[in-house]
C-alpha cells in the first residue's frame, strides 16, 4: 500500500487524544479501600463489565475512526502485481493536459490541478518524459516533452485558469498530436486532470480515438457539483436607429442545480446605470427567458450588462452586450413621376421608424444623377427609361459600395433596361408576362434562410399575394434567385456588383401587376430588403474565444484597444476590408479608441461553463480509448502507472471516509445508550 | 462534660434532627466514639463511658451479681471445714454447711477480631472499626470488672496471637488495657477457624464477647458457635460495621475498590452497584443474625458511629434478661 499524500500520517498523533482521555479518565478513578469487597463482587458485574466493554469500544470506535480518516487524507492505493517493476521497451511517454477552462476557477480547481500535475511531474521515472498541455475550447503546448522535472515545475507555476469553454476531444487531439509527433519508441500515456464537466463533451458528435497504444487515466479535481445560476445568452439587436429600444431583448438565464433557486435578482444595466430589476424563483434545472422592451437608448454605443445577483460562481452571473443607436442614412426611390407608384412603397417604409434610412422620393426625371452618390440606398421603382446620365451614376454607385433595390413594372422595357444597369442588374430582363384577368401567379420556391425571409419562415404567408404581371429573364452569373413565381420565373434575385449589392423584384411593388401592397406581407417584406441592403451585421456581443471584426476609422486607422482588465492590446491581424480582427480573452467591453471617440465590443464566457455536472467518466474513458478497460489501465506492458492514476482510479478514500463515518455514527449511537444507561443506573 | 457539650454544638450547627441519642430535654446521654477517640488511654476511656453510663442508669441491673448465700447441707466426710456454719454449730450443735453461688463471678473473655478489614475508616483520619472494637472491649471489660467478674482478652486475624487469660485479681486490667491497646489490624479473616480455637482454649464455661466484622460465611460460623456453645459459654456477638460498609455512598463516579485485606482492587460504578451491594450485605446480616438466633447467641450490630453506651445498654439489658 502506498499513499499520495504520506505526511498526513502525522495525524495518526492524533489517536493519541482517544487513548489519553481514556486513560486520563481511567487514572481519576479514586482508589479506596473497601473491606466488604466480598459483596461489591457478588453483584452481578454484567453492568459494570458490559459498561467497560462498551467504553473499550467506544474508544476502539473512536480510535478506529480517526485512523481511517487519517488514512482517507493520506490518498492510499494499491499497486496491483501487474504494476511495475517490469523493464519498460522504450522510453515512457507523459502528456499531462491540465484543464484550464473557466469551471476550474471554481472553489481553487485548478489549484488543485496544479498540485496533482506537479505531483504526476514528481513521479516520472527515470527517462520518462513528461509532456504539458493546458486546454479549454483549444489546447496550448505549454511544455514538449521532456525529462526535466524542474523545467516543468517551472513551466507549470504561473499557469492559471482562464475564461474559455471545454473541449475535451480538442485537448485529446492536441495530446495525440504531440505523442504522434515525439515518435517514441515506448508505451504512451495521456493524463487528463480536470473537473469533468458534463459540458465538455458531446458523446453523440464524439469521432475521434486515441491510438491503440496510448492510454489514458483521468485524474478528477472536480469535486462535488456545485449549485449554480447563470446569463447564458442575450439575445438583442445590435444596432438600432431610433431612441426607443422597441425589440424584445431576451435574456436567458439557467439554473444548474437540482435545487431551487431563488429569488434572485436580475439587474439590467446601460452604461452602468439600473434600468431595471426583476426578481426571479428558478426551478431545478429551469432556462428561463426574460425579456427587457421599451427602453431608452443614447445615441452612439451604449454599454449594457445583465447581472444576476447570486452568490454562486460569480464569472458567470454577468452578461455584457452593447447597444448602438445611430444615424439613419439617406436612400432615395426613383419612379415614374406623378403616377403614384411609390406610394404604398413610401408608406410601408415609413412606417415604424426602425429602418436605417430616411426616404426620399423622386422622378428619374427629376433626380440629379450627381447626387446619388450622397445616398446609401437607391430604390428604382418601375422608373422606367432612365436618363443615360442617371443610368451610368447608379452604377457607378452600386460598384462604389451603394445599395440598390430594382423593382419592374409596365414602364420597365427590358432592353433599355439590359443596356442601362445590365453590368449590376442579377437578371438580364426578358419578356414581360401579363396574365388573363383573374389568372394568378403566387411567389413560391421562397428561400426561406435567407435573411428576408427571416418574419415569414414561422407563418409562410408570403404565397398569398396574387401576382399578374412579371418579366422573365435570366439570372447572370453570381446572382442567386430568392424566390420564384409558380412557373419557375425568377421574382427576387440578389446579387454583388463591384462592391455593392443589388435586389431585383421581376414585379411591381406598387398595384400595377400585383396585389401585394394590399396583403398583410408587403410591409415586413419591403422592410426586410431595405433592412437587409441598409443594416450592418454588428453583434451585441462576442463569444470569448471568436473572433470578430474591428472597422478602422475613416482614415482607415485601426483603434487602439483595451481589454476588460484595462491592459492596452497589441493590433491584431489587419483583414481584407482594412477590418482588425480580434479575438477576446477574458469577458466584459473591449475599449476601441478611435480618433473620434470611443466604441466598444462586448465579449462574454460560454454559458455551459457554469453548469458543473458531472460526464460519465466511464463512458468517457470507453469513447476514447475503444472500450478496452486495459487501454486505460495498464496500456505498455512494462509501464508503470503513476500513483495519482493508481490512485485516481482506486479512489480507496472514498470508502475509508465512509467507513469512519459509520463508525462515528455507531460511536454516537453506543455513547449514547451508555449515557443514558448510566443515568438511569 | 465538655465533650458532650462539643457534640451538642455540632449537632446543632448542622441542624440534624433531634435523634436517639438524645434525650427529650435535649441534653445528649451517650459518648460520642469521636470524641472518645481524643482519650488516649483506653482505661480512662473505659471508665468514663462506664461510669458516665451506669450514672445515667434509673436502676443499677448489678443485684443479680452479686456473691450470695444459696442453701444449706448436711456435713459429709471430706468437706472442707472453712465452709462450716459455725455459729449454727454454736446454737444447734449440728454440722452444717453454708453453700454459695459460686457462678455468680462470671469468666468474661472478649474476642476481637483484629483481620485486615478492621482497620478501615469510612471517613479519611476516622476512628476505624478495630479502633472502635478497642473502646468498646475495654468498656466491657472495665463494667465487668467492675462487677467483679474475670476478664480475659482474645485477639485474632487469620490466628489467635494475643491472649490473656481471664482472672480477677489487681493489675489484670492494666493488663487487659494495654494488650487491647497494643492491637494492630492486618491480615485475612478467619473468623470460624479462630473461634474453634478459642473454644478448644477456653476451658472454663463463661461468657465469651465477641467482636468483630464477621466477614466470613454464616454457615462456618454456625460451627463455631456451636462448639463455643457446646463448651457451655454464653456468647455475646458484637457485629461491627463502619457507616459507609452499611450504606455504600460514595460521590465519585467510577472507584477503584480496594480490598483491604487482599489488596485485591476492583473497578466499579458506585451508582450501579450501590443497591446490589446493599441488598447482598442485608441478606448477609440477616443469615447471620439467623445463625446467631439458631446458636442462642446474643447479636447485636453496631456502626462505629454509634455511641458506645449504646452497645453497653444493649448488652446490659441481655445479660438481665438472662440473670431473671
Amino acid at each position: 500500500m502506498s499513499f499520495l499524500n504520506p505526511f498526513f500520517l502525522l495525524g495518526l498523533a492524533a489517536l493519541a487524544a482517544p487513548v489519553l482521555v481514556h486513560l486520563v479518565r481511567r487514572t481519576r478513578a479514586r482508589r479506596v479501600e473497601f473491606p466488604a469487597l466480598y459483596f461489591v463482587r457478588q453483584v452481578p458485574q454484567r453492568t459494570i463489565r458490559r459498561r467497560t466493554l462498551r467504553d473499550l469500544l467506544l474508544l476502539a470506535l473512536r480510535c478506529l475512526a480517526l485512523l481511517l480518516v487519517v488514512f482517507a487524507f493520506t490518498r492510499p492505493f494499491f499497486r496491483g502485481a501487474e504494476a511495475g517493476s517490469s523493464p519498460a521497451r522504450g522510453a515512457l511517454l507523459t502528456v499531462v493536459l491540465l484543464d484550464a477552462s473557466l469551471s476550474m476557477r471554481h472553489a481553487g480547481r485548478f489549484d488543485e490541478a496544479k498540485r496533482r500535475a506537479r505531483a504526476l511531474v514528481g513521479e516520472a521515472r527515470e527517462g520518462e518524459r513528461v509532456a504539458l498541455l493546458t486546454f479549454a475550447e483549444g489546447f496550448e503546448v505549454v511544455s514538449d516533452f521532456t525529462a526535466d522535472a524542474v523545467a516543468l515545475r517551472a513551466a507549470l507555476a504561473p499557469l492559471s485558469a482562464g475564461y474559455e469553454a471545454t473541449d475535451y476531444e480538442q485537448a485529446l487531439r492536441g495530446a495525440e498530436a504531440l505523442i504522434v509527433k515525439a515518435r517514441g519508441a515506448g508505451a504512451k500515456r495521456v493524463l487528463m486532470v480536470s473537473d469533468f464537466q458534463a459540458g465538455g463533451w458531446d458523446a453523440s458528435r464524439a469521432t475521434f480515438r486515441l491510438g491503440s497504444d496510448v492510454r489514458l487515466a483521468l485524474i478528477d479535481v472536480g469535486g462535488d457539483v456545485a449549485p449554480n445560476a447563470a446569463v447564458t445568452n442575450v439575445e438583442a439587436r445590435g444596432e438600432i436607429y431610433a431612441q426607443k429600444y422597441e425589440d424584445k431583448l431576451a435574456v436567458h438565464v439557467a439554473n444548474f442545480s437540482d435545487d431551487e433557486r431563488g429569488p434572485v435578482t436580475l439587474d439590467f444595466q446601460i452604461n452602468e446605470q439600473t434600468i431595471e430589476k426583476r426578481e426571479l424563483t428558478l426551478a431545478p434545472r429551469e432556462h428561463r427567458v426574460v425579456e427587457f422592451t421599451g427602453f431608452n437608448l443614447a445615441e452612439g454605443a451604449n454599454r449594457c450588462a445583465v447581472r444576476l445577483r447570486s452568490e454562486d460562481f460569480a464569472p458567470d452571473n454577468d452578461f455584457y452586450f452593447t447597444l448602438g443607436r445611430e444615424a439613419q442614412s439617406k436612400a432615395l426611390i426613383i419612379d415614374g413621376a406623378g403616377r403614384g407608384d411609390s406610394f404604398y412603397l413610401r408608406s410601408a417604409l415609413a412606417a415604424g421608424g426602425g429602418l436605417p434610412f430616411t426616404f426620399d422620393v423622386r422622378g428619374a426625371a427629376a433626380v440629379d444623377p450627381a447626387a446619388i452618390a450622397g445616398h446609401s440606398l437607391v430604390i428604382l421603382n418601375d422608373a422606367g427609361a432612365a436618363p443615360g446620365a442617371l443610368s451610368e451614376s447608379v452604377t457607378r454607385f452600386v460598384e462604389s459600395g451603394g445599395r440598390l433595390v430594382i423593382a419592374a413594372g409596365p414602364n420597365t422595357r427590358p432592353e433599355s433596361f439590359n443596356s442601362a444597369f445590365g453590368r449590376v442588374a442579377p437578371l438580364r430582363l426578358g419578356e414581360a408576362v401579363l396574365l388573363q384577368r383573374g389568372d394568378t401567379v403566387a411567389l413560391t420556391g421562397v428561400k426561406n434562410s435567407h435573411p428576408i425571409f427571416d418574419v415569414f419562415r414561422d407563418g409562410g404567408r408570403l404565397p398569398s399575394a396574387r401576382v399578374f404581371g412579371y418579366v422573365r429573364g435570366e439570372p447572370r452569373a453570381g446572382a442567386s434567385v430568392l424566390a420564384t413565381f409558380e412557373d419557375g420565373s425568377p421574382a427576387l434575385v440578389e446579387s454583388g456588383a463591384g462592391a455593392g449589392r443589388v435586389l431585383l423584384y421581376t414585379s411591381t411593388l406598387g398595384m400595377s401587376w400585383s396585389d401585394l401592397p394590399l396583403t398583410p406581407d408587403y410591409l415586413p417584406l419591403v422592410q426586410q430588403m431595405v433592412r437587409y441592403l441598409g443594416e450592418r451585421d454588428v453583434s451585441a456581443w462576442h463569444r470569448l474565444g471568436q473572433a470578430f471584426a474591428v472597422t478602422s476609422d475613416a482614415e482607415g486607422r485601426p483603434p487602439a484597444i483595451d481589454a476588460p482588465s484595462g491592459a492596452r492590446l497589441k493590433n491584431g491581424e489587419p483583414s481584407r476590408g482594412g477590418e482588425t480582427l480580434l479575438t477576446g480573452s477574458e469577458p466584459g467591453f473591449y475599449r476601441l479608441r478611435y480618433a473620434a471617440g470611443h466604441r466598444f465590443a462586448a465579449v462574454n464566457i460560454d454559458g455551459r461553463e457554469g453548469d458543473f455536472a458531472r460526464l460519465n467518466q466511464e463512458e468517457f474513458l470507453a469513447a476514447f480509448t475503444g472500450g478496452d478497460p486495459d487501454a486505460r489501465r495498464s496500456a505498455g506492458a512494462g509501464e508503470r502507472e503513476s500513483g495519482e492514476e493508481v490512485e485516481a482510479r482506486q479512489r480507496v478514500w472514498w470508502p475509508l471516509l465512509v467507513a469512519a463515518l459509520l463508525l462515528l455514527a455507531a460511536e454516537s449511537m453506543l455513547a449514547r445508550r451508555t449515557k443514558v444507561a448510566k443515568m438511569i443506573g | 462534660m465538655w465533650w458532650r457539650r462539643n457534640r451538642k454544638d455540632k449537632s446543632q450547627a448542622a441542624g440534624e434532627p433531634a435523634g436517639p441519642a438524645q434525650a427529650a430535654g435535649g441534653s445528649p446521654r451517650f459518648l460520642d466514639p469521636d470524641v472518645l477517640a481524643r482519650i488516649g488511654s483506653l482505661e480512662l476511656l473505659a471508665r468514663a463511658v462506664v461510669e458516665g453510663f451506669i450514672s445515667g442508669l434509673h436502676r443499677s441491673p448489678f443485684t443479680g451479681f452479686s456473691t450470695e448465700f444459696a442453701e444449706y447441707r448436711q456435713y459429709n466426710a471430706g468437706d472442707d471445714l472453712r465452709y462450716l456454719d459455725w455459729r449454727l454449730l454454736g446454737r444447734t450443735d449440728r454440722y452444717f454447711i453454708k453453700k454459695y453461688r459460686a457462678d455468680t463471678n462470671a469468666q468474661v473473655t472478649l474476642l476481637v477480631d483484629t483481620s485486615g478489614s478492621m482497620g478501615y475508616a469510612g471517613a479519611v483520619g476516622g476512628l476505624t472499626k478495630l479502633r472502635y472494637a478497642q473502646f468498646l472491649a475495654a468498656a466491657l471489660a472495665h463494667l465487668a470488672a467492675r462487677q467483679q467478674d474475670a476478664v480475659g482478652l482474645v485477639g485474632f486475624g487469620e490466628a489467635i496471637h494475643t491472649h490473656v487469660p481471664a482472672l480477677n485479681r489487681t493489675g489484670h486490667m492494666r493488663t487487659i488495657y494495654g494488650r487491647l491497646s497494643a492491637l494492630e489490624a492486618g491480615g485475612e479473616t478467619r473468623l470460624s477457624r479462630s473461634l474453634h480455637e478459642v473454644a478448644e482454649r477456653l476451658t472454663r464455661r463463661g461468657v465469651v464477647i465477641l467482636i468483630s466484622d464477621f466477614y466470613d460465611e454464616p454457615g462456618r460460623l454456625a460451627d463455631a458457635f456451636q462448639h463455643l456453645r457446646f463448651r457451655g459459654h454464653d456468647l455475646i456477638a458484637f457485629h461491627l460495621l463502619d457507616r459507609r460498609e452499611v450504606e455504600f455512598d460514595f460521590d465519585d463516579a467510577v472507584l477503584l475498590l480496594e480490598d483491604s485485606e487482599t489488596a485485591e482492587q476492583l473497578p466499579v460504578l458506585p451508582d450501579v452497584v450501590a443497591d446490589g451491594y446493599r441488598e447482598r450485605l442485608t441478606a448477609h446480616v440477616e443469615a447471620l443474625r439467623q445463625t446467631c438466633a439458631a446458636n442462642r447467641v446474643d447479636y447485636e450490630q453496631v456502626t462505629t458511629d454509634s455511641p458506645l453506651d449504646f452497645a453497653l445498654f444493649s448488652f446490659l439489658s441481655r445479660r438481665a434478661g438472662k440473670a431473671k
